[in-house]
């Protein structure tokens, strides 16, 4: 696959998919720049891509401190071609039942502030008149479950931020691509599929979760060259999850 | 360096116009045809050029009606508050442009120096 351009910023690159796509990047001659929000995530990004230190690098963003904006864009020195989004506050709570200011706080660090990244990042993208973002939000954006409202909701409204910049953006050379995946084994997915297994995995038509790794390559695949048609949309990626009834 | 030139080439490239008709007197969404998307690449570009921060709702005078209705609600001096809120521009630049409201935007070449040169100093 070839790529337009070199320097991935990865949003919550803490996660075991974060990596998973880091290492995915690495190979693929693109250099991935990885945030975390506390020492726990940069030690845990250190370790797990200890043995390509020097074709990695991470950076401090916590959604909802605007400061630390500032200071990653200083750090990746306004240098982004790409961004792949995965970061996501979790909100599990009926809707009837949601403590009220945590929906105001939840609202703020996940819709709010990514508007904000996305407005910085995309300006960066327009002086160098390219760039390519994936956003990763999720099936339940689709088809929640009871206890996903606030989660699905701050997806669809994310979703709707990357679509119009690619929307207002395409003929400046900047593009959005929205992936939904499904069931994943890995992160939060994974505990839910092991104390949930049959249940969920009989959901899916294709019978499995997704791995990280194909998931990865997807996320790769929509930041080649080879992708440049998809802008402005979104694609799901459940294994027909969200398909039927 | 020339602001007014570093501006035109700018405009030039963004707006696709001949760089003759760029005069610090041209409106820029009136005359010279710039639309919103324009304004953004435009933002984008002075930021980069003059390595200054550019809020695209000052410069472009954005909230200036906003300002306006604001002003008249709290009985304040319409231009001592205007003075106030968009300090890069001359009062009489201010004088100017309320007499000159109702003809739409009125945002010309020379607010944009203005803007670069209050923000430098």
């Amino acid at each position: 696959m070839k790529f337009t351009g070199n320097r991935a910023l990865i949003l919550g690159g803490s996660c075991d998919l974060a990596i998973t796509l880091a290492r995915r990047m690495i190979e693929a001659e693109l250099f991935p720049i990885l945030t975390y929000r506390n020492e726990k995530g940069r030690e845990y990004i250190s370790k797990n891509l200890k043995d390509c230190q020097k074709k990695h690098s991470s950076v401090y963003l916590e959604f909802g401190n605007r400061d630390s904006i500032d200071s990653l864009l200083h750090q990746t020195g306004d240098d982004i071609d790409f961004m792949v989004d995965f970061a996501q506050g979790n909100f599990e709570s009926l809707v009837a039942s949601a403590d009220i200011e945590d929906v105001y706080s939840y609202f703020a660090e996940n819709v709010s502030f990514r508007a904000e990244v996305v407005k910085r990042v995309a300006r960066i993208m327009m002086k160098k008149k390219k760039g390519r973002l994936v956003f990763i939000s999720s099936a339940a954006a689709k088809r929640p479950n009871p206890g996903q409202g606030f989660y699905a909701a701050a997806k669809l409204a994310s979703e709707a931020i990357y679509k119009n910049l690619g929307l207002e953006l395409g003929s400046h050379g900047i593009t959005t691509v929205t992936l939904r995946p499904g069931y994943i084994d890995s992160g939060r997915g994974k505990k839910f599929i092991q104390d949930h297994s049959k249940e969920v995995i009989n959901k899916v038509p294709i019978k499995r979760a997704l791995t990280k790794k194909e998931v990865a390559e997807a996320i790769l695949f929509y930041l080649s060259n080879r992708s440049a048609g998809f802008n402005a949309t979104e694609i799901s990626m459940d294994g027909g999850l969200t398909a039927g009834k | 360096m020339d602001i007014l030139e570093e501006i035109k080439k700018i405009l030039v490239e963004i707006l696709d116009i001949e760089n003759h008709i760029i005069t610090p007197e041209a409106y820029l969404i009136r005359e010279l045809g710039a639309e919103s998307i324009d304004l953004l690449e435009l933002a984008v570009a002075i930021n980069s050029e003059f390595n200054i921060d550019v809020n695209d709702d000052e410069i472009f005078l954005r909230k200036l009606r906003q300002y306006v209705t604001e002003a008249k609600q709290q009985n304040n001096d319409l231009l001592q508050y205007l003075v106030e809120k968009l300090p890069f521009l001359s009062r009489k630049r201010l004088e100017n442009i309320m007499a000159d409201l109702e003809g739409g935007p009125t945002l010309k070449v020379k607010d944009l120096i203005s803007y670069i040169e209050w923000q430098k100093s």
